[in-house]
């Protein structure tokens, strides 16, 4: 199969009497692919040699000469030659034609050509025709080209009321309403081509837009309301599916659709709709169950990130590079990490609560008001933060707790150590849950009042923790009394707890509350040492001989197992007034008033938490490694964040960016949206593409590498790219609006058994779209057919009929609660559905949608029985054939109007005789089986209904 | 065939076969798809050697019992473990080993119940299992199993799908892609629940992945429709639907006129397929035809959901076609926090539910001459620790073990398999294997090597990777054990 169409490349030009030039990807690529790869190729690399990449290639050659050339000489070798390339073993040797391709290319120059999706695309040349009378705009003549090239000519072009409801289910992913369809065809009548550009703007600006468009992103991006993996349980993030919604209505820009959701949270001037963005890769799956290593599972969620972005921006399947060089692609092992280092130093970690969060209105209008005051407060409380801050980072003012005397209140051991001339306490052997550590310690002379208490925790190992990370602590409550020599006890009155982050996942003051497990603490895993103090008010005075008698409570065990204890932890105390005047002076009790006032007034606005990305307080960035072979559980070289060479912009500014900090995900954002980024646009393009035409141009959506397709219209696909991202800038849109109204997809569906022959899967557009339509589709039609369809957007997942026992989900309280039928919220479009990833929509299943645990960029269509009986006998198709079967009775008393009506509500158009004479049949036939009875019209109507809602036709595009 | 060769003639073969694809469903009779894409492969082949595998299998019941059973309760006999009861674990054991609920050092846990040898193979069975025991001389034990996973998700989909992650196709969708149904009526993948609850990553289990949807795993119940809309809606009579479909006929074959489209003619097909499944699919599910007799023997009730009520419909089933038949059995996870998940009550309550009516299955096929073609597995995920749980830090309430991926026991009857053998064996405390290990990887090989199927050759082209079911790292067909 390989060798026909390599031969015919070569074919092409064999009629010429001038050999043509070599071209490296067209010739010589498949050659190496074909016989060399498999040996040395990414991952095989025999004799340190690899065909992948050119300079490792490049050294085998003497260009300009195939004499001198050592690839030539031992391929030249005789066959049984041990030296012979390839092996005898391996394969054939090179054939004539081969072997002229490889002479000629060296003899040329043996320049190395990048892989056509490596190279930045240009506009297309636009093919000139003088009998072109078909085309409307510049897609139609690169398509005709390529018709014309495989003996192809257009089909004709499809009646307007087909047009009108093609264009709707793909644009609005809902029918025309049958008074559209009639003013439709009046403004045709009138306006001619002016009325599909009005209906083209109609479709355009419909709400319905956006819900349509959004299922396509949330496949790519894996939203789902569930966490996935172990428990799955809910997960609340529905405001991030209305953001792409909404960004899909108000036709967002894709490279700004693209920055604010990789990269929001780091945009200069970020608004809470950009925080919200990110949501994007916090749909990735968390694991709950009990005893899973949070730490193992962040590092896949990361993984999910990195490989999402790859195949969702990229089209390319970056997840092999986490065990090995890439096997086709020039893509290295190290680079892998390289890249997921970008992703590496967000706060989120797997925690069951999803942390961390962000207070989302309700009402979109009000994200303003509330990021306005989030932003007040929280500048302040940084400004005060940073006072304590100093304070406490100044070893001066601390003086370390000794001779300590310890014990636990249950089976947890102790020991006090004395590490780099500090005492502090240790655990040894079983932890056990709930511990409280007790220490009672001698007080240095030099302390003559406590103003403040300084505990720190420590990993085990120091040094080994930066590199694989140990469960962390939460300081769940912590106490301290001064015990004077004749046994009198004294109170300290803690007031505040200052972490050593201005903004940590949980409140720090929580360690001030015995009721709470949670308080100050690496949540949930330990890279560094932590710290806070405990500023007290008043200070305490010491007297002589007076010794401290601390009490610290770790109850938090997470996800059941794990006590989050400080295995090692120090105390120190501060006499320091500076504690006091930060607690006690007006400026600063002013301050925290104001900031308390700040914060009342946000939590007044309604609003909903929302996972999101955010990057790691600086000073705790967790460091970056390559995993040998992709196994985390072994971490070797250090890596920092940088692009794969193999698409980085060119060397001069990559160095440049070196030379200044490190990048950051921001820059890896604006990186792929940048005029210098081959691909983004490509991918995009085709994406848009395939949903309108049922293939993509490049038809493996999914991989635009080396191993992927190539695409069947490239200067087409190239030339779209590049105006997507300049002339359109960035418009979604307009693309669309382009495609919608070219002259390729206004072609009839019809194929006849001539073009069937040539073009079987419809590759060269030689006829009109015509593709079952997408699960969602199917299911928001037949309401919108039988007028049940709700018109409400936005909101929390909702829960139409389920058959019985398909909802039995792991966690006994997460309830399917289903509305009567009088309630709006049963008949939701399907974006609205509440999405478990475990438990499939049933009819989103059978309809090949994706169950949303990794990034999907195309459904494959699958044409099965079991889609029969759910669009057959399901709950819903059911309640809407009998709603539909109203709606036509109620159209007028004469039957067969009744039936008209029925069959232009779900067609778009006026059944032919032969069709309205079937359903009048089959009316009539059911009408009789009821024999004695009286005749049962509703379920006559009802029958046809159903008939309806499941030809062909309506299921179709 | 290089690889890279392989891999764009696949990428090539691939885009032809999902074109395919779209028009079959369960309608490939002896051939499946995958093995028609295989043929094709190997045609154009150079390099590929080896002669073809005669399939000894022509279906598989697979009994999963989720939550992971402790061999060390019911098959794999440790004495020594007897004796160190109560002690505290050697420090070999736990370097370098993540548990789930384990901390510190914990406590040994000697075996709970008494343990038998047994049929002429001898082998040791516990007196929990009183009825299987009657039945080893039809069954190979495999007791050096291992897995990577000590956590349940991960774990179950690495037995099912080869890897720890959602998202890759189940064993039963690699079956039925390559092999197809016998049965156009049945879906060739059936999975039957019991136990009150779901596997937690539910369909995962059974999905079809990468692979076309057509190879899902179709869940039947015993409750309810057995499968998803499987019955008209209330007032619609069979003549009534027969009526519509035909007028949908008509009107879908004048539409087909219009439009020449292949799909429609498909579409039409399935229709049908649909209507003959409204029949066959509840009457395989009847368990109420079954004799009286046969009902004692699986200690069976009709209209119940339970493992004994899916042992029968297995059977039946697997009488009428149906390719891979995959039961999940809920309860039996061990750790001894709470009664039903203790050694004691817990795991002997699960034991009475399943040894009756899997002995009747491997005698009622054997009976039916269905054995020596139907391969029957029997395991959990991973196994159970030789130390008791200590979750917390402290004892637990009642009798229970960790998760052990490093050792368990599985066993297989049937289907090519040498009956009344051990294969493998764990060390002296059974924590750890002793002799010949069996990854699941090598499991997965040598399933698909008793079907007739070169586990290297059953391949997918996906996210630039020739995907198998066995992975990328080396797995080999266990012939010790084949007959």
């Amino acid at each position: 199969m390989l060798c026909c169409w390599l031969g015919l490349g070569l074919q092409a030009h064999a009629g010429d009497n001038a050999v043509p030039p070599v071209d490296f990807n067209r010739d010589v690529r498949p050659i190496f692919n074909q016989h060399c790869v498999a040996c040395h190729g990414g991952v095989k690399q025999a004799g340190g040699l690899s065909f992948v990449y050119s300079d490792s290639v490049l050294d085998l050659i003497d260009p300009g000469s195939w004499e001198d050339s050592y690839l030539l000489e031992r391929v030249l070798l005789p066959v049984d030659d041990d030296e012979h390339m390839p092996p005898i073993e391996h394969g054939r040797a090179l054939n004539e034609a081969e072997i002229d391709v490889l002479k000629r290319w060296i003899d040329g120059g043996g320049e190395w050509g990048k892989h056509w999706a490596y190279v930045v695309p240009e506009l297309g040349e636009l093919p000139e025709s003088e009998t072109d009378d078909w085309s409307r705009t510049r897609t139609d003549r690169f398509v005709l080209e390529k018709m014309n090239q495989h003996g192809l000519s257009p089909q004709v072009e499809a009646a307007p009321e087909k047009w009108l409801r093609r264009a709707s289910l793909d644009l609005t992913g809902l029918p025309p309403t049958p008074d559209q369809v009639d003013g439709f065809l009046a403004l045709v009548r009138r306006d001619g081509e002016d009325a599909y550009r009005a209906a083209t703007e109609d479709l355009l600006a419909s709400p319905a837009f956006g819900e349509r468009w959004a299922s396509v992103w949330l496949d790519v991006i894996r939203y789902a309301d569930s966490r996935g993996l172990g428990l799955d349980g809910r997960r609340t993030i529905w405001q991030f599916r209305d953001w792409v919604i909404r960004a899909f209505n108000d036709d967002m820009p894709y490279d700004a659709f693209t920055v604010r959701q990789l990269a929001g949270d780091l945009l200069p001037d970020r608004t809470l709709d950009d925080l919200l963005a990110t949501a994007c890769h916090r749909t990735t799956q968390t694991n709950e169950e009990g005893g899973t290593d949070d730490e193992t599972f962040r590092t896949e969620a990361v993984m999910d990130r990195v490989n999402t972005t790859w195949q969702a921006w990229q089209g390319l399947s970056f997840g092999c590079v986490q065990c090995h060089s890439h096997p086709y692609d020039p893509i290295e092992h190290k680079e892998y990490y390289e890249f997921l280092a970008f992703f590496n130093n967000t706060a989120d970690s797997d925690l069951g609560n999803d942390l961390p969060t962000l207070a989302v209105p309700a009402d979109p209008d009000q994200y303003d008001l509330a990021f306005q005051l989030d932003q007040q407060a929280d500048a302040l409380w940084r400004a005060e933060w940073q006072l304590a801050r100093e304070l406490i980072k100044d070893d001066q003012n601390w003086k370390p707790i000794s001779d300590l005397q310890l014990s636990t209140n249950n089976n947890t051991r102790v020991v006090a150590e004395t590490v780099d001339g500090t005492e502090e306490y240790q655990t040894t052997g079983t932890v056990q849950t709930k511990t409280r550590v007790h220490i009672n310690a001698r007080i240095d002379d030099s302390i003559d009042q406590i103003s403040a208490l300084r505990f720190t925790g420590f990993p085990k190992d120091q040094q080994q923790a930066l590199i694989d990370s140990e469960w962390g602590f939460i300081v769940s409550h912590l106490t301290a009394k001064l015990v004077a020599t004749d046994g009198t006890e004294t109170a300290i009155e803690f007031q505040k707890v200052i972490s050593d982050e201005p903004d940590p996942l949980l409140d720090p003051d929580e360690s001030l509350n015995a009721k709470s497990s949670r308080g100050f603490g690496p949540y949930s895993r330990i890279h560094h040492p932590r710290t806070a103090a405990f500023l007290a008010d008043p200070p305490v005075a010491v007297q002589p001989g007076d010794r401290l008698d601390v009490e610290i409570v770790f109850n938090d065990v997470e996800l059941g197992a794990f006590p989050l204890i400080a295995h090692r932890g120090r105390i120190s105390l501060s006499n320091s007034a500076g504690f006091t005047d930060w607690l006690t002076d007006p400026a600063r009790v002013a301050a925290r008033d104001q900031i308390a006032e700040l914060r009342g007034q946000r939590s007044k606005i309604r609003s909903i938490s929302t996972p999101i990305l955010l990057e790691r307080y600086p000073d705790f960035a967790r460091p970056s490694r390559v995993f040998d072979r992709g196994n985390q559980m072994t971490k070797t070289d250090p890596v920092d964040p940088a692009i794969p060479k193999f698409l980085a912009p060119s060397s001069g500014e990559a160095s440049a960016a070196e030379s200044e900090s490190s990048l950051t995900r921001l820059d890896m954002a604006r990186w792929l949206v940048s005029p210098e980024n081959p691909l983004t646009a490509r991918v995009a393009v085709n994406r848009f593409w395939a949903q309108l035409f049922g293939t993509g141009i490049v038809e493996t959506q999914e991989d635009f590498g080396i191993a992927g397709a190539p695409p069947t219209h490239p200067e087409l696909l190239d030339d779209l790219a590049v105006r997507f991202r300049t002339e359109m800038g960035w418009s979604v849109k307009t693309l669309l609006r382009e495609l919608v109204l070219s002259a390729t997809y206004r072609q009839s569906g019809q194929a006849d058994p001539q073009r069937l022959q040539a073009d079987p899967s419809g590759q060269w557009l030689s006829r009109g779209p015509r593709d079952r339509l997408p699960a969602e589709t199917i299911r928001d039609q037949a309401l919108f057919i039988a007028g049940l369809l709700s018109e409400k957007r936005f909101g929390p997942p909702v829960h139409p009929p389920l058959p019985e026992g398909v909802w039995k989900p792991f966690q006994g309280g997460d309830k399917w609660a289903t509305v009567g039928k009088d309630h709006p919220d049963r008949y939701r479009r399907t974006i609205y559905t509440y999405t478990k990833r475990t438990i499939p929509y049933p009819m989103m299943a059978s309809f090949d949608a994706p169950s949303r645990e990794f990034c999907s960029v195309r459904r494959l269509p699958s044409n099965t029985p079991i889609q029969a009986l759910m669009t057959l006998n399901d709950a819903t198709f059911v309640e809407a054939a009998e709603a539909f079967a109203d709606r036509m009775i109620a159209a007028g008393d004469d039957i067969q109007a009744q039936l008209r009506y029925g069959f232009r509500l779900a067609t778009c158009r006026v059944p032919e005789d032969a069709e309205a004479d079937a359903i009048s049949e089959l009316y009539h036939s059911v009408l009789k089986l009821e024999d004695g009875e009286k005749p049962d019209v509703h379920a006559a109507m009802t029958t046809v209904a159903s008939v309806l809602l499941n030809l062909d036709e309506v299921l179709t595009k | 065939m290089s690889g890279m060769e392989q891999r764009l003639v696949s990428e090539a073969a691939r885009r032809t076969l999902e074109f395919e694809t779209r028009r079959h469903f369960l309608k490939q009779s002896a051939t499946g798809l995958g093995a028609a894409w295989l043929a094709s492969q190997t045609a154009g082949a150079t390099s590929i050697g080896g002669t073809p595998i005669t399939a000894k299998a022509k279906r598989v019941i697979f009994l999963h019992m989720i939550g992971a059973p402790s061999q060390l309760e019911l098959f794999d006999h440790k004495p020594a473990l007897e004796k160190v009861d109560g002690k505290d674990c050697p420090a070999e054991y736990l370097e370098g080993s993540q548990f789930a609920f384990i901390q510190g050092t914990p406590k040994m846990l000697g075996p709970r119940y008494p343990f038998g040898q047994h049929g002429d193979c001898g082998a040791w069975v516990s007196d929990r299992l009183p009825h299987f025991s009657k039945v080893v001389d039809k069954v190979c034990f495999v007791k050096s199993m291992q897995t990577d996973q000590f956590n349940h998700g991960p774990a179950q989909l690495m037995v099912h799908c080869g890897q720890a992650r959602v998202g890759y196709p189940s064993i039963g969708s690699w079956v039925t892609w390559g092999l197809g149904s016998d049965n156009e009526d049945l879906p060739g993948f059936i999975v039957l629940l019991s136990g009150g609850r779901q596997p937690r990553v539910g369909k995962a289990l059974w999905s079809s992945g990468f692979l076309p949807s057509v190879y899902q795993g179709v869940q039947c119940r015993s409750k309810g429709d057995p499968v998803l809309n499987v019955s008209n809606p209330q007032g619609v009579s069979r003549d009534q639907r027969r009526m519509a479909l035909d007028t949908l006929d008509r009107l879908n074959q004048m539409n087909y006129e219009t439009f020449g489209d292949p799909e429609t003619l498909t579409r039409m097909k399935q229709y049908e397929l649909a209507f003959r499944m409204q029949t066959a699919v509840p009457d395989a599910m009847d368990i109420s035809q079954e004799t009286k007799q046969t009902h004692e023997e699986y200690g069976t009730e009709p209209g119940k959901e339970s493992f004994a009520n899916n042992c029968l419909l297995a059977r039946r089933l697997a009488e009428r076609g149906v390719r891979f038949i995959q039961l999940f059995d809920w309860g039996w996870d061990s750790h001894g926090t709470n009664e039903g998940e203790s050694l004691g009550k817990g795991l002997s309550r699960k034991c009475e539910q399943v040894d009756r009516p899997m002995t009747a299955l491997l005698r009622d096929l054997e009976r039916r001459g269905m054995l020596e073609d139907t391969l029957v597995i029997w395991s959990g995920e991973f196994g159970r620790t030789s130390m008791a749980e200590n979750r917390g830090g402290q004892k637990t309430r009642f009798h229970g073990r960790d998760h052990n991926p490093n050792a368990f026991t599985l066993w297989m009857a049937g289907g090519g398999i040498q009956p009344g053998m051990t294969y493998g064996a764990t060390d002296e405390l059974g924590y750890q294997i002793a002799e010949s290990p069996v990854h699941l990887r090598d499991f997965h090989a040598t399933l698909q090597h008793l079907l007739g199927i070169d586990h290297r050759k059953m391949v997918f082209p996906f996210q630039g990777l020739d995907q198998k079911l066995t992975g990328v790292k080396p797995a080999r067909v266990v012939e010790e054990i084949l007959a």
